[in-house]
């Protein structure tokens, strides 16, 4: 019998953890940029996944668009419906500072609605059936590692944004001050950084990365209008684990997760999934609440 | 003095008195026979009541097509009455509670899945309005002893593990391995599968479970690889089934006889595996190819000319067999609510899946079956007595 310990040292389980991992990772940068920047608590990130999830699905059923394709269409498409919600919603939700101060609580109730609405939408435009689609479903092997072309593909998409974000924010001069406005926005905006183009432009990049992380996942699983919710949950976990804000920390946080699910389930049972996940978050929780990765900042 | 709100509220007033007479055509038609009914449009089921809720409206709009519901000789439009319950079976309590009491409907059609059926028991009883149930079956029925609530599903799970383990007998599978959901369903059906699979000398190989939100299911199926048996049975839900066939595509399980019991039904699984899904085996009672029962092929390409998608096997057909029934027993009982219940539970009906008669609340009629993916569509391969194809092993992925 293929041991136990072959199991869990096999090439199929470390793929099978990084997959997981990385899409927990994509989708939880999304979310980090849009809170760690402008402090808006996204709920409705997972329903953003779900557009993207569809313009891939209508883009492949109607006109044989290739989802990776559909990604950056969708990409583009949730960022401009971020415009439209900049210009049309938050823009007078930040006018003052007044208003600015109250923008978390604000802005759960606000995405909490936007979240209904784009559900409801998506339901009367689409009907609730769920939709599926092939594309690059055989199977590709390297030894003893086999995994859909279409989740390898994926799996390289999200890897590519993750690195891409790193780098950016790392080495870019835009990267710098958006990193600077998570850290402390007073400080940057009297350095000199624009921080409401800034916050405009984390806002639209957030929001294209759930986009794009939705149109990769309707490869590998069913997209109906309720698809949302699941990820939404994991993106939250995810950045409260990496330090909210943090970047780099909420990557790391997105794979450990990825690694727990997957790992944990081998070394236990299935039904242990949820408890170990859930039991590690609040150990997180409780011994770094500022994050795995954040350093503690002594407050004098 | 005529101020411009006065003429406004004059003319509110005007408009709400004109519009809240009832509407006699000019033609004199009689009112029509108003349906209700809940289903969950949003929440935790709303991928699944789809399947449901086109099946009420393709049937409504088939029925008023005709000139309306034939009410005891008497033809009249339905018109429905549709709440969301929002996948909370207390709310559908309430809904159907509303419906009688409220909204005063004429009919009843039945909410979707076990749990809201079983919850709105109660009200059928404290109003004595019989319902023909639609997508629920579960061993409990049985005990349920109720006098307004008929369960066209013929899957009640003792019975369903019985004839699956018969059929994976025919079949020569001498071990399997079975992976189920911890949902409800789930572990209903593993109660009654593993001891039939040991009482017919079939050797249970792999025995475990898994919670309904998984998402990785490599260590499992890579202990289903290592044991290498000959039938592997998934008691899943679409998620699952999605997640296990995409699994067991990539790591190879070759096992002949693959049964998953909720999800292959939906066209959105077909859509996702293509010819790699042919050979999968699931629940299900009915195929358009099976021309012993009339109605099931004109069914079918009404149904794909309409929505351009084929029909959930499942979850449609029940729900449009439950409509039937309803139909035929207005034909003759009217809205006599004694009347029906006589009618219903001692007639036979003709439906889509043929012929169905109720034994108490189940039906006893339609067969527990088994529907296999083969060249891309359904065919039933057990019982033999309905089948249109004999059951083929796993082709290679």
């Amino acid at each position: 019998m293929s041991g136990f310990f072959e199991i869990l040292t096999s090439g199929q389980l470390l793929l099978a953890a990084l997959i997981t991992g990385t899409i927990y990772a994509t989708v939880g940068l999304g979310l980090n940029l849009v809170y760690g920047t402008m402090r808006l608590l996204n709920v409705a990130h997972g329903e953003f996944l779900m557009l993207g999830a569809y313009v891939a699905f209508w883009g492949f059923t109607l006109w044989d668009v290739s989802p990776f394709v559909s990604a950056i269409v969708a990409g583009i498409l949730t960022a401009l419906l971020a415009v439209a919600l900049y210009f049309g919603l938050l823009k007078w939700c930040l006018r003052n500072p007044r208003m600015r101060k109250r923008i978390e609580p604000n802005s759960l109730l606000i995405f909490v609605g936007i979240s209904v609405i784009l559900q409801n939408l998506a339901a009367l435009a689409f009907t609730g059936t769920p939709r599926g689609y092939q594309y690059l479903s055989g199977v590709v092997s390297f030894g003893n590692i086999s995994i859909s072309a279409n989740r390898l593909g994926a799996f390289a998409f999200c890897v590519a944004i993750c690195a891409a974000t790193l780098i950016f924010l790392r080495l870019s001069i835009v990267g710098l001050a958006v990193k600077a406005l998570i850290q402390r926005k007073e400080a940057a905006a009297i350095v000199g950084v624009n921080v409401t183009r800034l916050e405009f432009f984390s806002l639209c990049a957030g929001f294209a990365t759930a986009g794009v992380t939705g149109a990769l996942v309707s490869m590998t699983e069913q997209t109906t209008p309720f698809m949302g919710f699941p990820f939404t949950i994991a993106a939250f976990i995810v950045i409260i684990m990496g330090g909210l804000g943090n970047i780099t920390g909420g990557i790391f946080a997105g794979l450990l997760l990825g690694f727990i699910e997957t790992y944990g389930v081998a070394l236990t049972s299935a039904s242990w999934s949820s408890i170990l996940l859930y039991g590690v978050f609040l150990l997180a929780l409780i011994l770094r609440p500022e994050g795995i990765l954040t350093t503690r900042q002594a407050v004098r | 003095m005529l101020h411009r709100r006065s003429v406004t509220f004059g003319l509110a007033f005007g408009l709400t008195g004109a519009l809240s007479l009832p509407v006699r055509d000019a033609a004199g038609e009689e009112p029509p026979v108003r349906i209700g009914f809940a289903l969950a449009k949003t929440g935790l089921f709303a991928a699944a009541t789809p399947a449901q809720l086109n099946a009420y409206h393709f049937w409504r709009d088939q029925v008023n097509e005709k000139g309306g519901l034939n009410v005891g000789g008497v033809r009249r439009k339905i018109e429905f009455v549709e709440y969301d319950d929002q996948s909370n079976t207390g709310n559908a309590v309430k809904i159907y509670e509303k419906l009688i009491t409220d909204d005063k409907v004429d009919l009843l059609l039945s909410p979707w899945g076990t749990p809201s059926h079983f919850a709105i028991v109660p009200v059928l009883e404290r109003f004595g309005f019989p319902v023909i149930g639609s997508t629920a079956s579960s061993v409990h029925i049985r005990e349920l002893k109720v006098k307004n609530l008929w369960f066209v599903s013929p899957s009640v799970h003792d019975k369903l593990a019985a004839q699956l383990v018969q059929m994976a007998k025919e079949q020569n599978v001498r071990n399997a391995a079975v992976i189920g959901s911890v949902l409800p369903q789930g572990k209903e059906i593993k109660r009654f599968l593993v001891p039939a699979l040991e009482a017919a000398g079939i050797k249970l190989v792999v025995n475990e479970e898994y919670p309904p939100d998984i998402k990785d299911m490599t260590a499992l199926l890579s202990r289903v690889k290592a044991a290498n048996p000959e039938a592997v049975f998934v008691l899943s839900y679409p998620s699952d089934s999605i997640l296990y066939t995409r699994q067991a595509k990539e790591m190879g399980i070759t096992a002949p006889f693959q049964w998953l019991a909720i999800g292959p039904t939906i066209p959105a699984y077909r859509k996702i595996f293509g010819s790699s899904a042919n050979g999968i085996i699931s629940m299900g009672h009915w195929s358009p190819a099976q021309s012993r029962w009339a109605r099931a092929k004109p069914f079918y390409d009404a149904y794909v000319a309409r929505f351009k998608e084929e029909p959930d096997y499942l979850d449609t057909v029940l729900a449009y067999m439950s409509c039937e029934v309803l139909e035929e027993a207005v034909a003759s009982a009217g809205l006599d609510k004694a009347k029906l219940r006589e009618f219903i539970s001692t007639s036979t009906f003709d439906t889509i899946n043929g012929p169905v008669k109720f034994s108490g609340v189940e039906n006893t009629t339609t067969p527990v079956g088994f529907l296999q993916i083969q060249d891309e569509k359904f065919q039933i391969v057990w019982p033999a007595a309905i089948a249109t194809a004999t059951v083929k092993p796993k082709s290679p992925w």
